[in-house]
């Protein structure tokens, strides 16, 4: 499908070539995908200005909260997929529950995450202390915010689930709130390798 | 077994599992240079078409969907290498 | 016309286009100073002759968007105003403080004015675009939320479409952020800081909502395309904005006292500020190409049109020209930001509060569209404004590249006055381009006397 209009139906287009969930949620991914982009590059680059400061202060992050997030995310994303296949069989008491251990598994992120935060911030560590705190706080933050997002989506769908709303005739409402969550995951992905284990 | 093998999320899963491991001990071994970064980046990329080909399920996708989440990855991993490569020299 | 009570927005239209022509009388006033300094001098001095013509400006843009919303919320509501008698005794307020206000700027030295209205018990002047004495300011909240209650309550009683929810959304902010033209800290770093949280996010943030709701009625009266695709474009131009906008409040924060990290995010968050703008472009355009009648009002098509591709151009790229922090250290205050203001402003709220008066007019007229001759007239000043524009908007960003090089790049910088001096060939060009603005508004104030035969009542 070349036309990039949001006025297209997904469910008119032939089954060989679909795109899963609404057109407008993919417009906004890319939008939210293209802000990190920029603030992934701006990290890169900034970082090439002072490398040994970046490498020094990078050895001072919790690598294993960073790697046991990437699990929780990683593991939160395929519940929601197995969600997505549930609706599609008409089975939506499993997708309800799919869809509420890929919350547990956000929640679980958040507590991992608070726990590194207030270790940092206990440490005095704030925005100013240097470019790379800077770069790390406001990086992950802006991702937490997402997660958070992502998480209100799930309830609102793990609700609509429980009530129905999926089936094999229409899961454009879920496949749209899931492809949401995936890019969360997404995100996380070439941050964690980026900010804490690159050198 | 053959459950992981017939649907794509749980073999997904299950290699986005291990890559995130391998990840860890990279860092846990303390790799660095450009061999170690990119390894990083190969494996972000790596995990990062999985989830949008079989997370996301943009596999059976108009093409120009899975062109501009495949080249978003292909762009932000070149960009980080481009910054990399200029502080190594 | 649906309801009785949407007449109320034709005096609110009428006062909006009428401080609309005095806006930009008192702009070629200001245009001349910038090359004969003593022009009208002692009796409108240059920061009177600026503070009118930014002041008028913003009044006639609420104004236009109080009326709009008058027009729009009983029709999308389907239901009459909650209080027709309301909204126009607040125009009455609205429009008398507003010439209180600029008479006060003209008959009486500011000092005298602040001194007069009470500035010591309160001290609010004295700031750019918030100048207003404090009880004009308090006359602009009691009209705002007066207004705010007279459609909150239509809302309420009536059907609540997207398009409302997204309006009252813009106009409750808009209200809000004004709270912060009552705070002004001693600590001038405190002052700019807050002082942003009403300029910026006005027209960076709420403001777009407004726009993007009215853009959004229009579209959908004239293209007859289902109101479901158009609320999805709505609501992705909605939540593009504000994260870009609010987040992009750093582009205002570079090198004023506050935190460096703003630097980061101003200029990370704010170079994306052009893709909810984009977002707008294409969706006016889509929607126009996949439209299911002929509107005989083809002008506010034009001006629809008009305000995706301008809003784009003047508040996207003009202003992402400057809004890196490298990029603005060097062009921060100087001729470059009055080009990105100009089409910005033009762009985006003059061109949308058009767009809707093109719209709702003839309809509180009592005909679906204009004559054809008025139309025509119409377009005729729709190009004549826009191309004139776009000039000034190029004339100034020429000044301003070569003030930045001479006056701050060079290896010699010369003072500000004698980098005035050398650019003064670009204001001229400016001025006589201004013109040309001015011969279109006057075409555009003609199109509405114009007869000829009109469309059938809608």
């Amino acid at each position: 499908m070349t036309d990039t209009s949001l006025a297209l139906d997904p469910a008119e287009m032939p089954s060989a070539r679909r795109l899963p969930g609404d057109l407008a949620i993919w417009v906004f991914i890319l939008a939210e995908m293209l802000a990190f982009a920029v603030f992934f590059a701006s990290y890169a680059f900034a970082r090439s200005k002072d490398v040994e400061m970046f490498n020094f202060y990078q050895q001072t992050l919790d690598r294993n909260a960073g790697a046991f997030n990437t699990l929780l995310l990683v593991t939160g994303s395929w519940f929601v997929v197995l969600a997505v296949q549930a609706a599609h069989r008409d089975d939506s008491r499993a997708a309800a529950r799919r869809i509420g251990l890929g919350f547990l598994c956000g929640a679980g992120f958040l507590t991992v995450k608070v726990f590194e935060y207030a270790a940092k911030f206990g440490a005095g560590i704030s925005l100013s202390t240097n470019t790379f705190y800077m770069f790390y706080i406001s990086l992950t933050f802006f991702h937490f915010m997402h997660v958070i997002l992502g998480m209100v989506i799930l309830a609102i769908l793990w609700v609509k689930t429980r009530q129905g709303a999926y089936g094999s005739r229409d899961a454009h409402g879920l496949e749209s709130g899931a492809a949401y969550w995936h890019m969360v995951d997404l995100l996380w992905i070439v941050l964690f390798p980026l900010v804490y284990v690159m050198r | 077994m053959s459950a992981l093998f017939l649907n794509p999320a749980h073999r997904a899963w299950l290699i986005l599992m291990i890559a995130t491991g391998v990840t860890w001990w990279l860092g846990e071994v303390g790799a660095a240079g450009t061999t170690a970064i990119v390894a990083l980046l190969a494996i972000a990329f790596a995990k990062g078409r999985l989830v949008i080909l079989d997370f996301m399920e943009l596999r059976g996708a108009p093409l120009m969907w899975r062109l501009l989440l495949e080249g978003w990855l292909v762009v932000v991993s070149s960009l980080i290498l481009l910054a990399y490569w200029i502080s190594l020299k | 016309m649906q309801y009785k009570s949407q007449a109320v927005a034709k005096p609110y239209f009428i006062a909006a286009i009428g401080l609309f022509v005095a806006q930009i009388l008192f702009g070629l006033i200001l245009g001349l100073q910038y090359v004969i300094g003593d022009f009208l001098f002692p009796h409108i001095p240059f920061n009177v002759a600026r503070m009118v013509h930014t002041n008028a400006l913003i009044v006639w843009l609420l104004m236009g968007f109080m009326g709009g919303a008058y027009y729009m919320i009983p029709e999308e509501a389907e239901t009459e105003l909650f209080s027709p008698k309301l909204a126009l005794a607040m125009f009455w307020i609205f429009l008398v403080a507003a010439a209180l206000t600029v008479a006060g700027y003209l008959l009486v030295p500011y000092s005298t004015l602040a001194a007069m209205t009470g500035n010591d018990i309160l001290e609010t002047m004295g700031r750019e675009f918030l100048e207003q004495p404090l009880i004009t300011k308090v006359g602009i909240v009691i009209v705002a939320l007066a207004f705010l209650f007279n459609i909150s309550m239509t809302v309420l009683k009536g059907k609540k479409t997207s398009i409302s929810l997204v309006l009252l959304l813009g106009l409750w902010g808009l209200a809000v952020f004004f709270l912060f033209s009552f705070y002004n800290p001693v600590n001038v770093v405190l002052d700019k800081f807050f002082w942003w949280w009403t300029v910026h996010l006005w027209v960076e943030g709420v403001w777009e909502l407004i726009l993007g709701a009215f853009l959004a009625f229009v579209l959908i009266k004239t293209t007859g395309v289902d109101r479901e695709v158009i609320e999805k474009w709505l609501y992705v131009i909605v939540t593009l904005t504000l994260i870009t906008g609010i987040i992009g409040t750093g582009h205002h924060y570079y090198w004023i006292g506050t935190p460096e990290y703003w630097q980061w995010w101003g200029s990370i968050f704010s170079a994306l500020e052009p893709i909810p703008f984009f977002a707008m472009t294409v969706f006016a355009f889509n929607m126009v190409n996949r439209r299911r009648r002929e509107h005989p009002n083809k002008a506010a098509v034009l001006w629809a049109l008009g305000t995706g591709v301008m809003a784009f151009l003047g508040a996207g790229i003009w202003g992402f020209l400057h809004t890196l922090a490298p990029v603005n250290y060097y062009t921060h205050g100087t001729q470059i930001t009055a080009a990105h203001g100009h089409m910005a402003f033009y762009g985006a709220y003059v061109m949308v509060n058009l767009t809707i008066i093109s719209y709702a007019m003839p309809i509180l007229r009592g005909r679906a569209a204009n004559s054809n001759k008025s139309q025509v007239m119409e377009m005729w000043s729709f190009w004549l404004m826009t191309i004139a524009i776009v000039f000034i908007t190029l004339f100034l960003t020429a000044a301003g590249i070569l003030q930045v090089w001479l006056q701050r790049a060079s290896d010699t910088p010369l003072p500000f006055m004698v980098a005035q001096d050398k650019i003064a060939l670009f204001y001229w060009m400016r001025e006589w381009t201004g013109v040309v603005f001015l011969i279109g508004l006057l075409v555009y104030v003609a199109s509405f006397f114009v007869g000829g035969r009109e469309e059938k009542a809608a």
